[in-house]
């Protein structure tokens, strides 16, 4: 009998145990981006730092609301296949669930469509689109923010960074006076960078520009490109494309004996896709990036996001990073995290991150800009015996 | 609700898609053409709203007019070969188009920013529908007007002579010459036609995304547009959207929490559905048996 009494106590307690996990308060986090094709390491490492900086925030007790109690975070992330109709299927998805803001996307030809159907200002009755704030952690084109008055980024900003690299060159490599460009034309973030931030900023600083070669995402025979690289014999060559193209050209290079004094790199090529695909013929390409880790915080992010089978980059720890600004932008606007006032979160989630100014990073404190873009502190790396080496810091 | 107005203005887009390939394949001929009507529709859509200040309607319309006149201009050389020589320059002519919004920038001074096509950076803030107030559930209407009015002209046509004109064409090329019938004229109409839709979809489709570039229509979209009618089935128009609800409905929409699984359920299931149904998914069995069990009889299927 006692036996019996003892059973039911215990079933009791295991059901009201479940019943107040049950009622524990969470809050859903959305990421979205492409977690298949050529670009899909970005997604996938993008969804294991924020499941990771989400673990490590329930951890520590959760999100205060305002009334008084700790909600866990919820992530859920979705694959738009870094294609436009996808991304913007995924924001309606996401608006229409109890999510209260969306991380992404991934890819700056996703972010640009996808900011246009979000109300341009907001508080703009005639304007129907869509309210929901979006915290940008990898899509890095220049200037997308200023689409919407709900898009936010995170993400470093390149024209500072490159004016920054060739500006270190001139006094490093006094002797290299001439350049060439490499760009993978058909990708948002890459064409732009070359076009609109490497030219500008190399013919800024004084270098002469010798021509430059265009190739396709999904190309991979590149002779041609790199045989016009070599006819031009610059000094430096900056290669404005993503870790799959860019090692299809730096192995080009080596086949037909391109040597430049300085190969300069994409922010996103300096990733761990890059060691993996071309570790040997990568060895001395410089890249600017926002991440590296070079101090115990950053170390921990990494560690962190590794127990979550993600690698930490410079867009990755982006989302890590927007994990903890949300977190503090959520308990600093006082959300009730109530399913019935969600759109209400929502809004105040847009406002505190548009009354930001400074935000902690992993390499220090960013700055936040009127356009709702991010100023991050960067480094120089350098590959090196199939690593990246923290080479030179500039701030 | 608004996602799910927003998945069916994407099968609105991509019905039209269909249908525009569905016209040319009644005829016998595979066009990988109509993914460059589709970009022509877009662009010139979006440029006649965003700079010329159009309201959308008469652009659609121009977008239609433009489509059905580069459509008829490509369809005499083009229609001068056959099978896998036309397949290709039908893809020649995709890509070509492809490549020249690609190059094509046209951008003047709207404040202080810079409005209109920008090459390969595409056409950025073609916003006519929240610009104007428009809800989700609206633009949905919208789109699908025009939709079902596209079908009942196709589903009108198919009852026609002109309809039986087309699937003679397509039955039996020899067969239909010797009855009279002038193959030429019949293939540019059905490709004309086919243009005039596949640009009307990418007008819509241009204001759907906000955002258009050169890389939203190539050889995958061109792909689409010719697999919606063949998994379909060609015996009616509903056939192509019954394909699209399959494709983006469930195979694009329904699978997305599968990750990775996804992208190899869409290629086996693809071939599945055509293995089940190699005659599409709604061959005239398939009309006749749905034509009996709402209305009774078997009489009258095509």
């Amino acid at each position: 009998m006692k036996k019996i009494a003892l059973a039911i106590a215990l079933a009791f307690a295991a059901g009201a145990a479940s019943t107040a996990q049950a009622q524990e308060k969470s809050i859903r986090i959305s990421g979205f981006g492409a977690k298949s094709g050529v670009v899909r390491s970005f997604g996938i490492n993008g969804e294991a730092a924020m499941l990771a900086a989400a673990d490590q925030i329930n951890k520590a007790g959760g999100v205060k609301l305002a009334d008084g109690s700790k909600a866990r975070i919820v992530v859920d992330y979705y694959d738009d296949r870094c294609t436009a109709e996808e991304g913007i299927s995924v924001i309606r998805r996401i608006a229409g669930t109890d999510s209260l803001v969306a991380v992404g996307p991934t890819c700056s030809n996703v972010a640009e469509p996808l900011f246009g159907i979000l109300q341009k200002k907001v508080d703009d009755k005639g304007d129907s689109g869509l309210q929901m704030p979006v915290f940008t952690d990898v899509a890095i084109k220049v200037g997308l923010a200023r689409i919407s008055e709900w898009a936010f980024r995170n993400v470093p900003n390149e024209m500072t960074m490159y004016s920054s690299v060739f500006y270190w060159l001139r006094g490093k490599h006094p002797q290299a006076k001439t350049v060439y460009g490499g760009v993978e034309e058909d990708f948002a973030h890459s064409r732009a960078t070359w076009h609109v931030v490497m030219k500008d900023r190399a013919t800024a600083n004084n270098y002469t520009l010798l021509g430059e070669s265009k190739w396709l995402l999904n190309d991979t025979n590149f002779a041609t490109q790199v045989r016009e690289m070599k006819k031009a014999n610059a000094d430096v060559v900056a290669i404005s494309a993503h870790p799959f193209t860019t090692c299809g050209v730096l192995k080009e290079m080596q086949r037909q004996g391109v040597k430049p004094k300085v190969l300069i790199g994409l922010t996103s090529s300096s990733s761990m896709e890059t060691m993996q695909g071309c570790a040997k013929q990568a060895e001395g390409m410089i890249i600017p990036t926002s991440y590296a880790p070079v101090n115990k915080e950053a170390k921990a992010a990494s560690d962190a996001t590794a127990k979550f089978k993600g690698s930490a980059d410079l867009h990755s720890m982006a989302a890590w990073e927007n994990m903890f600004i949300l977190k503090s932008v959520m308990e600093d606007m006082k959300i009730s995290g109530a399913k019935a006032e969600v759109q209400a979160d929502r809004r105040k989630i847009r406002d505190g991150l548009a009354k930001l100014r400074t935000t902690p990073g992993l390499l220090g404190v960013n700055s936040r800009t009127e356009d709702r873009e991010a100023d991050k502190p960067y480094l120089f790396v350098q590959a090196k015996g199939g690593q990246w080496v923290v080479i030179h810091n500039p701030l | 609700m608004d996602f799910y107005f927003g998945l069916a203005q994407l099968i609105g887009v991509h019905t039209l898609l269909g249908l525009s390939a569905y016209v040319v394949l009644l005829t016998g001929q595979v066009s990988l053409a109509q993914a460059g009507f589709f970009a022509i529709g877009a662009y010139v859509a979006a440029m006649l709203t965003v700079l010329a200040g159009w309201h959308l309607v008469p652009a659609l319309g121009a977008a239609a007019l433009t489509g059905a006149t580069t459509a008829c201009a490509v369809g005499f050389p083009a229609l001068r070969v056959k099978g896998l020589m036309l397949v290709i320059a039908t893809l020649a002519f995709g890509e070509g188009v492809r490549l020249f919004f690609f190059n094509f920038d046209y951008q003047i001074a709207r404040g202080d920013v810079k409005v209109g096509p920008l090459g390969g950076e595409g056409f950025r803030q073609i916003r006519f529908f929240p610009e104007n107030g428009w809800t989700t559930l609206e633009v949905m209407l919208f789109i699908w007007i025009f939709v079902l009015l596209v079908m009942a002209l196709l589903w009108w046509l198919d009852r026609s002579r002109y309809g039986a004109v087309l699937r003679a064409v397509g039955e039996d090329e020899l067969a239909a010459q010797s009855a009279g019938i002038n193959l030429t004229a019949v293939k540019v109409s059905a490709i004309t036609l086919g243009g005039a839709i596949a640009a009307l979809g990418g007008g819509l489709y241009a204001h759907y995304a906000t955002h258009i570039e050169h890389l939203s229509f190539g050889i995958l979209l061109a792909t689409f547009a010719i697999a919606y009618p063949i998994v379909g089935g060609l015996a009616s128009v509903f056939g192509t959207l019954a394909a699209v609800l399959f494709v983006q409905g469930f195979l694009v929409e329904g699978l997305r929490d599968l990750g990775d699984w996804r992208n190899l359920l869409f290629g086996a299931l693809i071939v599945l559905a055509m293995n089940l149904r190699p005659r599409g998914f709604l061959d005239a069995g398939n009309l006749r048996a749905i034509k009996r069990l709402f209305w009774g009889g078997g009489r009258g299927a095509p």
